[in-house]
């Protein structure tokens, strides 16, 4: 046995190890959900600038157009400069002979399409098929990376082909020197604000607006919707029957071998993984059962519901045991039925708990990616009519938020959205776990009173 | 109290009451069993379109060839760099997952304050309640960049982090225990002498291992480490909430009679608590792994997908693949019209998944019911 | 009263489901995503002018484009590659006249991060790395470098047609990473300094694309077929769709001019 100041010292080690552990956990979370908070709340509230305001007029009528007229034409004032240098230096190219204007061709194509992203397509070309290249940059810190792609241009190092490249910027005011577009660059560096009019904006449209143009304009509504009636069409499966179950299991059920089957069926039916369902979903509710000819909400909504189901019947058993005994033996002893005393006492005190269990299944249904890919997530589609999800796939937050950050073609470009659509998922999730919790600890107080 | 009533009512009235109790009560277990016969369907619809595939190709390719060639031609089915991959994260995952749970859940049930178990609680909930696609988002967006760009460095962090802790402890308890050994006179200095001497060793050992993982270049941020790290964290609340659930049923008594006996808290809890609650401990880990096993969306966007066995096997660096990555990457080209062994591999998959997690809870059931037992 | 309320709500809503069930005014398309881009752009364009029409795209690879057209789970099945022999024995089994629409070309541009020194590879080269037997780049002249080999999941069309063009009967290293689309192979490429992947045109955006056999991927060397490594993008219906129906001139658009100037800003080549 070691002396009494190591136990000492064991014991007060001990009792800091787990508290460390529980401060690595905290900070985990603390680790996952600041850069999901932090960059997804830029998504909803960022530094608007002109050419945001206008697709949204343009694409979903919102805003003053009174407003905007006024802001266009200061901007086309301050945008003037840049297409004059432009059409000079064209001019001047034109003046030259072919041999001259060879090596600045191709420099001049790449600028031109650098200035298209940054302020939007450039007078007088011919317009183009794609929404996302009529507009300029719609975020100011966007606005800012493009600023540097057109001041300079990104170029590698390979001097030592031993070593990877060094990332060079070379300023392309240099390409330029002594041409009519010297000029232009310190020009687009000193008023890039006034070309784009930055401004602080609330963009509530990120939630309620359709995506236009794959998700380069608009919001994540059709997503957020999607998620809705997955999530709500898991609970009308699932609740009803995970509540009359654990009723039964509770109220009625004898211990037998039968009713032991019936709870280890329910735990594996618990420990399916996820996926697993998903095939399932494919196999039984739409090749097998045929609720729907393809993918559908109302598929997914079975198969997400037989996910929580489990959880439900769980959550309802212990909020059920949870009902003081006597409750059940005054009703009982007052000459109710046993059915008569659940449904006027037993679940009327059990409520909370079994709303509680309920709240935390919707946020793991709301959140569930695997079920869904093969029985109702779609890439892209509209906002569903409630007749529509008994025969149409959707759009859902999980699994877009999956579909843009790996299979979309312009990934970076729109991290913001993939950050806003996680924050908003995470956020939804979280708000149903904090009222269950809220809702618990009202039910405890209760209880103790 | 039923023969009470029975007293008041009619005969035919009772008849009456004990067939509709008798119709509602056969109405609610059909409801019930309705989970049992998804559970059965589960399993026949899955093995149905499982079983196929072995006919086609029998078992032996299968379970035994890391080969795994589905659209080559001739295809080839080897999963077992793919069970290996499912293995190696798991194991990964259960390496975070159980030191850390377990001594977070010793912590929530006997050494914090009530109130402070109070703010811990929800933290909890919140990483089990966070969805597990949020979690490969960031495990691909924000983890693999900075494995790749700062892997080394954060790698070598992260062993200061846990190794100075645990050697200092090491020390001086081993130190403590050497000084023991020696008569009252001589044993402070001897227990000096031994602490430097192990300190500097550990010192060693540790700067040693930090500057070897300090030049660790990391090719690929989406491997199986990134993978594990974040299955672990998912993990957690499972095998937390578990072994607390564990650790709470031992019961005051216990603990009463060890502190009785003189045992600090450490002792009480590793000595007594902890050997009472292994069974329900170990029901946690089962969970927990299984948990980490079943999970897809993280596997899929975060551990690179290379069907192989790393050279070395426990190089945690290199990218893997899962059964259920395979499953969710793969089902795009399962065209069960043409019947071909590459729709219902997937199945065969599936099937084992299944078959493994009915096993684990088979296995956490029996040690919960047997611990149950053992306590009446 | 209240029970005969929702009787009657619920019956009117399943009529009206059922109604439902009959309506063309859906457009639904399946499979590969190198198509996904244009599928989606054709999408915003016609329901744009035909706001009535809900068209939903999934990106989910050629396999399940080809078997979504087979299963009638979906109007326009998206291929990158053609419809395989037993795919069209199939379809002809369950009675699907599969008709076959090649809306675009599109080249398989090599892909490296850009700090990448390497100034282009060989046919063979190319084969070497995805094959395991080159595995560093200084192999290749460049750094002394892991090569991370990325490629497309198998169930892409992307994946056969490199298969067929460029690794043959030699099967991929185990040690390549798969990935589940275009965008992602891009998105790795473009983290990791020591990769190599292989993309759609459409998908070059911030890459070093490597000339194979020293020709660059171009417009010019996909239409005259100099680049070793393209192939046709394909739409397939379920018979010819019947003219003025939203699915006829959806699936037509590709001949437009509006159509192959978005075919060409995504980054693809139209057809002449």
């Amino acid at each position: 046995m070691a002396g009494t100041s190591t136990r000492k010292l064991l014991d007060a080690s001990f009792t800091g190890f787990g508290i460390m552990s529980i401060v690595l956990m905290a900070a985990s979370l603390l680790v996952i959900l600041a850069p999901i908070f932090s960059k997804g709340i830029s998504a909803y509230v960022f530094r608007a600038t002109i050419e945001h305001r206008k697709a949204q007029l343009d694409l979903f009528e919102e805003g003053s157009e009174k407003r905007l007229h006024e802001e266009l034409g200061r901007v086309a004032a301050a945008r003037k400069p840049v297409y004059d240098m432009l059409s000079a230096f064209d001019a001047e190219l034109a003046s030259k002979p072919a041999a001259e204007r060879r090596p600045y061709t191709a420099e001049l194509k790449e600028l031109k399409a650098e200035l298209r992203a940054l302020l939007g397509p450039i007078p007088g070309e011919s317009k183009r098929m794609l929404i996302r290249d009529h507009y300029g940059q719609t975020r100011w810190d966007r606005a800012l990376v493009e600023q540097h792609r057109v001041l300079f241009a990104e170029q590698y190092d390979y001097s030592d082909p031993t070593k990877p490249g060094i990332k060079i910027w070379v300023p392309r005011a240099d390409r330029f020197k002594g041409t009519a577009l010297e000029p232009l660059f310190p020009y687009v560096r000193d008023h890039l604000g006034d070309m784009l009019l930055p401004r602080w904006t609330f963009y509530r449209g990120f939630l309620t607006q359709s995506s236009r143009d794959a998700h380069f304009f608009g919001g994540i509504w059709p997503e957020v919707l999607g998620t809705f009636y997955l999530t709500i069409g898991a609970m009308l499966f699932a609740v009803p029957i995970g509540v009359i179950s654990a009723i039964y299991l509770v109220e009625y059920a004898r211990e037998n071998a039968l009713i032991r089957l019936l709870r280890s069926c329910i735990s594996t039916l618990a420990g399916v993984p996820s996926i697993v369902f998903g095939l399932f979903g494919l196999a039984f509710f739409i090749n097998a059962a045929h609720v729907s000819n393809s993918k559908s909400v109302l598929a997914g909504s079975l198969t997400l519901g037989l996910l929580i189901l489990p959880t439900v019947i769980r959550s309802s058993e212990e909020a059920l045991r949870a009902v003081p005994a006597t409750y059940k033996q005054a009703a009982l002893s007052l000459g109710a039925s046993t059915w008569k005393s659940i449904t006027s006492v037993i679940l009327p005190a059990a409520l909370p708990g079994i709303l509680t269990g309920i709240v935390i299944s919707m946020g793991r249904a709301a959140g569930e990616t695997a079920p869904i890919i093969f029985t109702a997530a779609v890439s892209v589609g509209k906002p569903l009519s409630l007749l529509q999800t008994l025969t149409q796939p959707t759009p859902a937050l999980p699994w877009n938020i999956y579909n843009l950050c790996t299979e979309h073609e312009a990934v970076d470009e729109i991290r913001h959205v993939q950050y806003g659509m996680v924050f908003t998922l995470v956020v939804l999730v979280l708000i149903l776990n904090l009222s269950a919790i809220i809702l618990r600890a009202r039910l405890s107080k209760k209880l103790r009173t | 109290m039923s023969e009470a009533r029975s007293l008041m009512l009619s005969k035919k009235a009772s008849r009456r009451r004990r067939l509709a109790s008798l119709a509602g009560q056969s109405l609610l277990f059909l409801v019930t069993s309705l989970s049992s016969v998804a559970v059965l369907f589960i399993f026949i619809f899955i093995a149905k379109d499982a079983i196929p595939f072995f006919e086609l190709r029998g078992f032996r390719e299968f379970f035994s060839s890391t080969q795994w060639y589905p659209s080559h031609r001739p295809p080839e089915f080897g999963a077992l760099a793919i069970f290996f991959g499912s293995a190696i994260v798991t194991l990964g995952a259960a390496l975070v997952a159980v030191p850390l749970g377990v001594l977070a859940a010793v912590c929530l049930s006997d050494v914090l304050p009530f109130n402070l178990r109070q703010i811990a609680k929800p933290v909890i909930e919140m990483l089990a309640a966070i969805p597990s696609v949020a979690y490969g988002f960031f495990a691909l967006v924000v983890l693999a960049p900075l494995l790749q760009t700062r892997g080394g460095g954060a790698l070598s962090l992260v062993l200061w982090a846990v190794g100075v802790p645990v050697s200092i402890l090491l020390v001086i308890v081993l130190g403590e225990m050497a000084g023991e050994r020696f008569p009252e006179k001589v044993r402070r200095p001897v227990t000096f002498l031994a602490m430097a001497l192990l300190g500097v060793a550990a010192l060693a050992g540790l700067l040693r291992a930090a500057s070897f993982l300090n030049d660790l270049k990391i090719a690929s941020g989406a491997n199986a480490l990134n993978a594990s790290l974040i299955l672990g964290i998912m993990a957690l609340p499972t095998v937390v909430s578990v072994s607390e659930d564990a650790l709470q049923a031992v019961g005051r008594d216990l603990r009463m009679a060890s502190y009785a006996l003189g045992a600090t808290r450490a002792e009480t809890l590793l000595r007594v608590i902890i050997p009472a609650a292994v069974s329900g401990i170990a029901a946690a880990v089962i969970l927990g792994i299984m948990r980490a096993i079943g999970e897809t969306m993280v596997v899929w966007m975060a551990s690179g997908n290379a069907a192989q066995i790393p050279q070395p096997w426990f190089n945690f660096l290199e990218p893997i693949r899962t059964l259920t990555a395979t499953i969710a990457g793969d089902m795009g080209e399962a065209d069960q019209v043409t019947g071909s062994a590459r729709y219902h591999v997937l199945f065969a998959m599936a099937l084992c998944l299944l078959v493994f997690s009915f096993l684990c809870n088979v296995a956490s059931e029996w040690i919960v019911a047997r611990t149950r037992r053992r306590m009446a | 009263m209240k029970k005969t309320l929702i009787a009657a709500v619920c019956g009117v809503a399943l009529l009206a489901g059922t109604a439902g069930w009959a309506d063309n005014s859906k457009i639904v398309l399946d499979g590969s995503t190198t198509v996904g881009p244009i599928a989606k752009a054709f999408a915003e364009y016609y329901m744009g002018k035909h706001p009535e029409v809900n068209i939903t795209v999934s990106e989910s690879g050629s396999g399940n484009g080809a078997k979504a057209i087979i299963n009638g789970t979906a109007d326009i099945g998206n291929l990158s590659r053609r419809m395989k022999e037993e795919e069209f024995d199939a379809a002809k089994a369950k009675g699907v006249d599969v008709i076959e629409h090649v809306v675009a070309m599109d080249a398989l541009v090599i892909a490296v991060h850009p700090s990448n020194p390497v100034k282009g590879l060989t046919k063979d080269e190319l084969k070497q790395i995805y094959i395991g037997e080159i595995t560093n780049w200084k192999q290749l002249g460049g750094p002394d470098m892991k090569i991370v080999v990325i490629s497309r999941d198998t169930n892409s069309g992307t994946y056969e047609t490199f298969q067929l063009l460029v690794t043959k009967s030699d099967r991929v290293t185990d040690k390549a990473e798969y990935v589940g689309s275009n965008g992602a192979v891009r998105q790795r490429v473009l983290t990791t300094a020591g990769a190599i992947g292989y993309v759609g045109l459409a998908f070059t955006e911030g890459l070093k694309s490597l000339p194979v056999n020293d020709v660059e991927a171009t417009e010019e060397t996909v239409n005259d077929k100099s680049y070793p490594i393209s192939r046709a993008l394909y739409m397939y219906t379920n018979g010819e769709p019947a003219t003025g129906t939203p699915l006829a001139d959806f699936v037509n658009l590709y001949k437009t001019d509006d159509g192959k100037k978005i075919i060409s800003e995504q980054g693809f080549v139209p057809v002449k």
